[in-house]
């Protein structure tokens, strides 16, 4: 088991306006696998991931990535293992204004003693033309694939999408998921995307439908189709 | 692989070079005119300490009533002492309104350093003091008359026992304007005559005292064996001899002063710079959170924002101090040379200025920033992805009473929203005001005092005599007086003198029938004693105390002084019934013969305090007045900027919603003008306080008294140039207001 999501319960506020996010999720993921988290606004998927991302805490249970558990991990510790396993794209860009694209894509690479070559994975992410330009110079999906760029470019083991798409088009939309999928083929990433986009599941591996802070449904997709052929 | 977070430096530095560069050029003089004035101060001090041995510098001088004949030499020698002969002769000058102190050139004690010409060599030429002559604008070449003898000006010297004009140790300060000292041949000074003939002598001790401590021991011993020899006048042991040990004491003492302003100015900075970066942090916070999450740890980024402040503060302090060896080195030798009559020196490297000017800046930069970039870098990075960045536990809305209009409740949360700016802008205002008040209150300081001694004199002439002269001078009253010393508490001792005064006098009006003693003001208020307390003096050059109960207090401001009944004086002081000292008078004395006139005290001799002031230290007010309006602008530029940024989105917002640029002046720029107002008036009761403070104890170290005043002009003038610097600054905000456009509200929806 590549990533262990034992028990893991989470809740917000105290007293009667306390808010129980997440209550009791159990998940297995295999590495290599595309896992789409499927939810409502609320359902709990972005306290999972960031959970997962150890940006954030549970109240109770684990996660274990090969074994290593990061509740047992302090502040320093958790800082090594998002360096060293992980690497996150948002559903806004986040990149650094004042850096051009490839220094933005640098930033993720400076992390990592093994990162992949940056300009051929601008290449990849067809952002080579660009590398010169400052964020603000480009378009929404072109800005995403710097973020997935940066986010890639240290070869972690997890990639962790929060919405990638949620502020794009329909056919820019496409275009960056079909990079996320590129991105795992090719470097073997393991993929965890959030998204309420049901559409999305049909390129998932597996597939985790949460609902009030619980797994409702979790399966292998064995109809796995391309990005390219999604349509919602 | 080299931190890619780097390469936003420079671009940094461009995109904000405005802000940079006011920070730059601000810190950058600051240093250059500190790290001037401490290479030039331990230059010239190290040239000051070694001119003691370089120059022969006595340990003491006395004077005798008539000279010491070779007997009495020879008895005093046997107290492990050289005595040097060193008489001088002085005399008015006709040229200028002046008093030069004349002295064969010294060959063995106390040598003269040449500074510009040549040395006197035949009866007709007189080297001068260059101070003195730079002062009353005389040159190499020109003819002085001194008394009855015309010299020729053959080149200007620095006594090294005047490295500070003091005509007499008892003055307040220095007056290198009405007083020179001089040097001329034997033949030159025979010229001269002998009726204002000082039999002056110098000494060394065959073994140098350790410190003062020893010194004083050894000069009071010396003291015993002399007074049982000889009739003593005058007796001045090195260490309380202005004249030699104030140059010294005050070019260290403006260091200290000038250091603490520098760490106080830096730390005000450093607080800029932390709101600077709290705002950029509070901009980046999505990006922040997204590198934190991506792995970059704390240290990383707080070592990255840590970077801009600390290297424009490098830069600025290597950039000062190379100005400060060069440009300002020479401006503050030149304040130096202003003021005291110091031989040349050389410009040495001082690690110790380094140190202060660039070192410690820097560390006051990185600690503060330090310190402010953990406590805000110590958020999880999910905060700083959902941009809450609040420290506080809740967040619970302020409220306001809803009875309050609504734009006055909008400023109210500008301000409210801005606090750590608003702090920060009344702290600095604080500093940059009493540095403004320091700058321009010094000459209406000096001018008051002026105006106050001279309107409070007890009388237009006041003669010390050598021994009792009658006059026919309608109205000359005659007075005793004795000069004393206080005792050494709180402040060091320092003259006084006792006035016998007869009763129902013309010039001071005090019933001193029945032993009542008074006291003048000023040394009521320097030393902080009242009406029916007891106070204790004693002799001059003896050990014996005296103990008087104040009857009241006596407006004269000129000086230290006791005043009581002359049959009361005689008989505390033991003094022959028909003796007095001298004379109170509203016209000159023409009828007593000068020989017999120890010195004459005329209003020019009161002011001189106010007049050498000035003149020393004019330059530098102005670098202070102009130091705090710099200061000021700065801060609040700085501040008010960042309070536009931090709200650009909302500017944005009230523009689509209609709002007219007055309005919207009025709730992001008005708010820093009241702040603004409010603090240069509210901080002007502690300023005044603070400055009071500061005031009496830079005047603690001088003899004297000089009482803190500053007129209600000054504080006017103040808060217009105050109100004044913010409204350029507001008009440049103002235009920031306006540029900011209509769809950043639309754009940034995150």
């Amino acid at each position: 088991m590549f990533l262990e999501i034992n028990q893991i319960k989470k809740g917000f506020g105290e007293g009667e306006s306390r808010v129980e996010v997440l209550k009791g999720i159990d998940v297995s993921i295999e590495k290599g696998e595309i896992c789409v988290l499927l939810g409502p606004s609320g359902s709990g998927k972005s306290t999972l991931l960031n959970i997962i991302g150890g940006i954030d805490s549970a109240d109770s249970g684990y996660i274990a990535i090969n074994g290593e558990k990061t509740a047992d991990m302090n502040e320093k510790q958790l800082s090594l293992y998002r360096r060293k396993h992980l690497g996150y794209v948002f559903q806004m860009y986040n990149l650094i204004p004042n850096l051009n694209i490839k220094e933005n894509v640098e930033v993720g690479a400076y992390l990592s003693s093994n990162p992949l070559d940056v300009d051929e994975l601008l290449h990849t992410l067809g952002l080579y033309e660009h590398r010169h330009k400052l964020p603000n110079q480009l378009s929404g999906g072109q800005q995403q694939r710097t973020a997935i760029g940066r986010a890639i470019v240290k070869n972690p083991d997890i990639l962790l999408c929060d919405e990638p798409t949620g502020a794009l088009d329909y056919k820019t939309s496409k275009e960056i998921l079909k990079l996320i999928e590129d991105v795992n083929k090719k470097y073997g990433n393991t993929v965890v995307m959030v998204t309420h986009n049901d559409a999305i599941q049909n390129m998932a591996d597996r597939v985790i439908k949460l609902r009030d802070g619980m797994i409702r449904k979790n399966f292998v997709n064995t109809n796995k189709i391309s990005a390219t052929e999604l349509d919602w | 692989m080299r931190n890619p977070l780097i390469k936003r430096l420079p671009r940094e530095l461009k995109a904000d070079a405005g802000k940079y560069l006011v920070l730059f050029i601000f810190i950058a003089g600051m240093i250059s005119i500190i790290s001037g004035f401490l290479v030039a101060g331990t230059s010239m001090s190290a040239s000051y300490d070694e001119s003691f041995e370089k120059y022969n510098i006595e340990d003491g001088n006395f004077e005798l009533a008539w000279e010491a004949d070779e007997g009495l030499l020879t008895e005093l020698e046997k107290e492990a002492v050289t005595v040097y002969k060193n008489f001088y002769v002085e005399e008015e000058t006709k040229e200028i309104d002046s008093t030069l102190r004349v002295f064969i050139n010294r060959e063995e004690v106390n040598k003269v350093c040449l500074m510009e010409g040549e040395m006197p060599e035949s009866a007709a030429e007189i080297a001068i003091d260059r101070l003195y002559a730079s002062n009353n604008g005389i040159g190499v070449g020109d003819t002085l008359t001194v008394g009855n003898t015309s010299f020729t000006v053959s080149g200007t010297v620095a006594l090294s026992d005047y490295s500070c004009l003091y005509q007499s140790t008892s003055d307040m300060i220095f007056d290198a304007t009405l007083f020179g000292v001089a040097v001329v041949t034997e033949e030159g000074f025979e010229a001269l005559g002998d009726a204002h003939l000082h039999y002056s002598y110098s000494w060394k001790y065959d073994k140098a005292p350790a410190g003062d401590a020893q010194a004083k021991e050894m000069a009071e011993a010396f003291l015993e064996v002399l007074a049982q020899k000889a009739i003593v006048m005058n007796f001045i042991p090195r260490y309380v001899n202005q004249a030699i040990v104030f140059a010294g004491n005050d070019i260290g003492r403006d260091g200290v002063f000038v250091m603490i302003l520098l760490y106080i100015v830096m730390a005000i900075i450093a607080f800029v710079f932390a709101i600077t970066t709290n705002n950029t942090i509070a901009k980046e916070a999505a990006v922040i959170g997204t590198l934190r999450a991506s792995g970059y740890t704390k240290g990383e980024l707080v070592v990255h924002y840590l970077t801009m402040p600390m290297l424009v503060t490098l830069l600025s302090a290597l950039v000062g101090n190379v100005l400060g060896y060069t440009v300002m080195e020479d401006f503050a030798s030149g304040m130096y040379y202003n003021s005291y009559c110091l031989p040349t020196y050389v410009v040495l490297w001082n690690a110790s200025a380094f140190v202060k000017t660039t070192v410690v800046p820097l560390i006051i930069m990185f600690f503060i920033n330090l310190l402010i970039l953990v406590k805000k870098l110590q958020l999880s990075p999910l905060r700083f992805i959902r941009r809450d960045l609040s420290t506080k536990k809740k967040k619970k809305a302020f409220r306001l009473n809803t009875g309050i209009k609504i734009m006055t409740r909008f400023r109210l949360r500008v301000i409210f929203q801005n606090m750590p700016n608003y702090i920060t802008i009344i702290v600095g205002m604080f500093f940059a005001n009493t540095i403004m008040l320091f700058g321009s209150g010094m000459e209406p300081l000096m001018d008051h005092y002026q105006e106050e001694i001279t309107s409070n004199m007890i009388s237009e002439y006041q003669y010390l005599l050598k021994v009792p002269a009658e006059t026919q001078t309608e109205n000359a009253e005659k007075f005793s007086a004795q000069g004393m010393k206080t005792i050494e508490g709180r402040l060091r001792s320092e003259d006084i003198t006792v006035y016998g005064i007869v009763q129902d006098s013309l010039y001071i009006d005090l019933d001193v029938s029945g032993n009542k003693v008074y006291i003048s003001n000023a040394y009521a208020e320097k030393h902080g004693i009242e009406e029916g307390d007891t106070f204790t003096i004693k002799e001059s050059y003896g050990d014996t105390e005296y103990s008087f109960k104040v009857e009241g207090i006596y407006y004269y401001p000129a000086g230290l002084a006791v005043f009581m009944e002359d049959t009361y004086f005689k008989e505390v002081f033991d003094v022959e019934e028909e003796s007095f000292t001298g004379y109170f008078s509203n016209e000159e004395i023409t009828d007593i013969d000068k020989v017999y006139i120890a010195s004459e005290i005329t209003e020019e001799d009161l002011t001189k305090t106010s007049r050498q002031m000035k003149l020393s230290m004019g330059g530098m007010m102005f670098i202070f007045q102009a130091f705090g309006i710099v200061m000021f602008m700065l801060i609040i530029y700085l501040l008010s900027k960042i309070i536009i940024e931090k709200n650009a989105q909302s500017i944005s917002m009230t523009k689509i919603l209609g709002y007219s640029s007055g309005e919207i002046n009025s709730l992001y720029i008005r708010t820093t003008t009241v702040v603004v107002i409010a603090s240069l008036l509210l901080t002007l009761p502690v300023v005044n306080f603070l400055m009071e403070y500061i005031m009496f104890m830079a005047f603690s170290e001088y003899a004297g008294f000089l009482p803190y005043y500053v007129p209600m002009k000054v504080f006017v003038e103040n808060i217009l140039l105050g109100i004044g610097a913010y409204a350029v600054i507001a008009f440049f905000q103002t235009r920031r207001v306006k540029k900011v456009p209509m769809d950043m509200a639309l754009k940034n929806v995150e």
